[in-house]
């Protein structure tokens, strides 16, 4: 327990550290530093990346938005408001409405493909980000099982599904006002779990 | 309450997880409450270290293409500070929009077109109400200028085809004992729609209004609880119609 706490606080700081970083570099992108812009990809390629690949499961697409969601990026750099919210949070956002458009604008046309999106790409960053990653997802995992199944259902319908509340209604069979309610208990839930103050 | 559907729309908007209208009601809605804002920040980094956790490094070539496109990308300016009327313009068509206002604040005996109160109705309809409302094609949004020396804010947004407005008025002083928010609605030939609104006890007012006439003007006053045919309370807030809206 000891150590698990101390790990947690551990990555808990290195967290903060990389925030700072990307939203550092995010402020001289905003003044038309193009190799600052080259770093802020470097820190946050994996985590955009990956959570478009994880909505939109097609490892083409996923690189088409991601490589929209970087541009656009740029392009609003200069707006960038650190009051309201960190650089890797104002990303991560930005990450996850542009997969959802293109999954919500592709659904009608095409079927998405079903393979397995963390195996989709290696190259020799891999290996490092995996390291990283696997905290996050031990503590994300745990943080979700403390959801019921039903919280744990929609939400994931939700976010890792790109389906809206109504969708996620359908697909669970219960009435619409219970999953709002059930996706904003488990929000809450999860914020207590991860953390997730302003 | 009105406003408790709204509320409780946050933590889905913040997993994208509304439909259009819904997204667009609720943005209508987040930015000027304290409570779904603080919400929503929240909630986006919660997901943050979901998102962190899915990591998963693009090909390299991605990287060369990113850095080729924004070579050859402008950039947006950075956004000012909420606008304050410095120049001319502005003051002009400040001074222009208080005038036709009270103007028709004079002429406010001659026609009341409307007094209808709403409080407490609409409770239970009124997040699909806004949604459809900012639905609609010819739907505006004007929010108001704040005239009083008092805190607080409103929004409104009307769609002329649709005849219904809804009205957003945020960390408002409440109204004392006998009074409450009116809100005006102006139309060019300066007969008046009436509204009473409710004294804002939580410091919101949320309402869906019937919008009879086109408006040129909106504006808020205090006045007698049970409403009031003539404003005999100063204008509050205030919004002109652009002429080309
Ligand atoms: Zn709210």
């Amino acid at each position: 327990m000891g150590v698990l706490r101390s790990m947690r606080a551990r990555h808990a700081d290195e967290m903060i550290e990389g925030d700072d970083v990307a939203g550092h570099l995010l402020l001289r992108a905003g003044r038309g530093d193009q190799s600052a812009f080259a770093g802020l990809f470097d820190e946050l390629s994996p985590m955009v990346h990956g959570v478009v690949l994880k909505v939109v499961r097609d490892p083409a697409q996923a690189e088409e938005v991601t490589q929209e969601v970087f541009v656009e990026l740029w392009r609003l750099a200069a707006r960038f408001d650190g009051t309201k919210g960190s650089a890797r949070s104002w990303a991560a956002t930005l990450a996850h409405r542009r997969a959802i458009d293109r999954v919500r604008s592709e659904q009608a046309s095409r079927d998405r493909q079903t393979r397995d999106a963390s195996h989709a790409v290696r190259d020799h960053d891999v290996v490092v980000a995996e390291v990283e990653t696997s905290i996050d997802q031990a503590r994300v995992r745990r943080a979700l099982a403390q959801l019921s199944d039903i919280q744990r259902e929609a939400v994931e319908l939700a976010y890792f599904g790109g389906h809206t509340y109504r969708e996620v209604a359908v697909l669970l069979g219960v009435a619409e006002g219970t999953v709002k309610s059930r996706i904003r208990d488990g929000m809450i839930r999860l914020r207590d779990e991860l953390g997730g103050e302003a | 309450m009105s406003d408790i559907d709204l509320h409780h729309l946050s933590a889905a908007y913040a997993l994208d997880a509304l439909d259009q209208h819904e997204r667009a009601a609720f943005e209508a809605h987040y930015e000027s409450c304290e409570v779904c804002r603080a919400d929503v920040l929240a909630f986006r980094d919660t997901m943050t270290h979901v998102a962190s956790s899915l990591a998963a490094p693009p090909p390299p070539s991605l990287k060369d293409r990113v850095l080729a496109d924004i070579a050859v990308t402008r950039q947006l300016s950075p956004a000012l500070a909420r606008a304050v009327p410095t120049d001319e313009l502005a003051r002009r068509r400040r001074a222009r929009s208080l005038g036709i206002v009270l103007a028709a604040a004079a002429a406010m005996v001659a026609v009341v077109v409307g007094v209808v109160a709403f409080t407490g109705r609409n409770d239970d309809t009124y997040a699909a109400d806004l949604a459809h409302l900012m639905d609609q094609p010819d739907v505006q949004m004007l929010s108001l200028e704040n005239q009083a020396d008092a805190p607080g804010s409103f929004k409104v947004m009307w769609s002329p085809a649709l005849g219904q407005a809804a009205l957003v008025g945020e960390n408002l002083t409440p109204a004392p004992g006998d009074k409450a928010y009116e809100l005006w609605l102006i139309t060019p030939d300066q007969s008046m729609a009436m509204y009473v609104l409710d004294p804002a006890d939580d410091g919101h007012v949320h309402r869906m209004l019937d919008a009879p006439a086109d408006p040129s003007a909106w504006a808020i006053t205090m006045e007698p609880r049970e409403g009031a045919a003539v404003a005999t309370g100063e204008i509050m807030f205030v919004a002109e119609v652009p002429a080309t809206a």
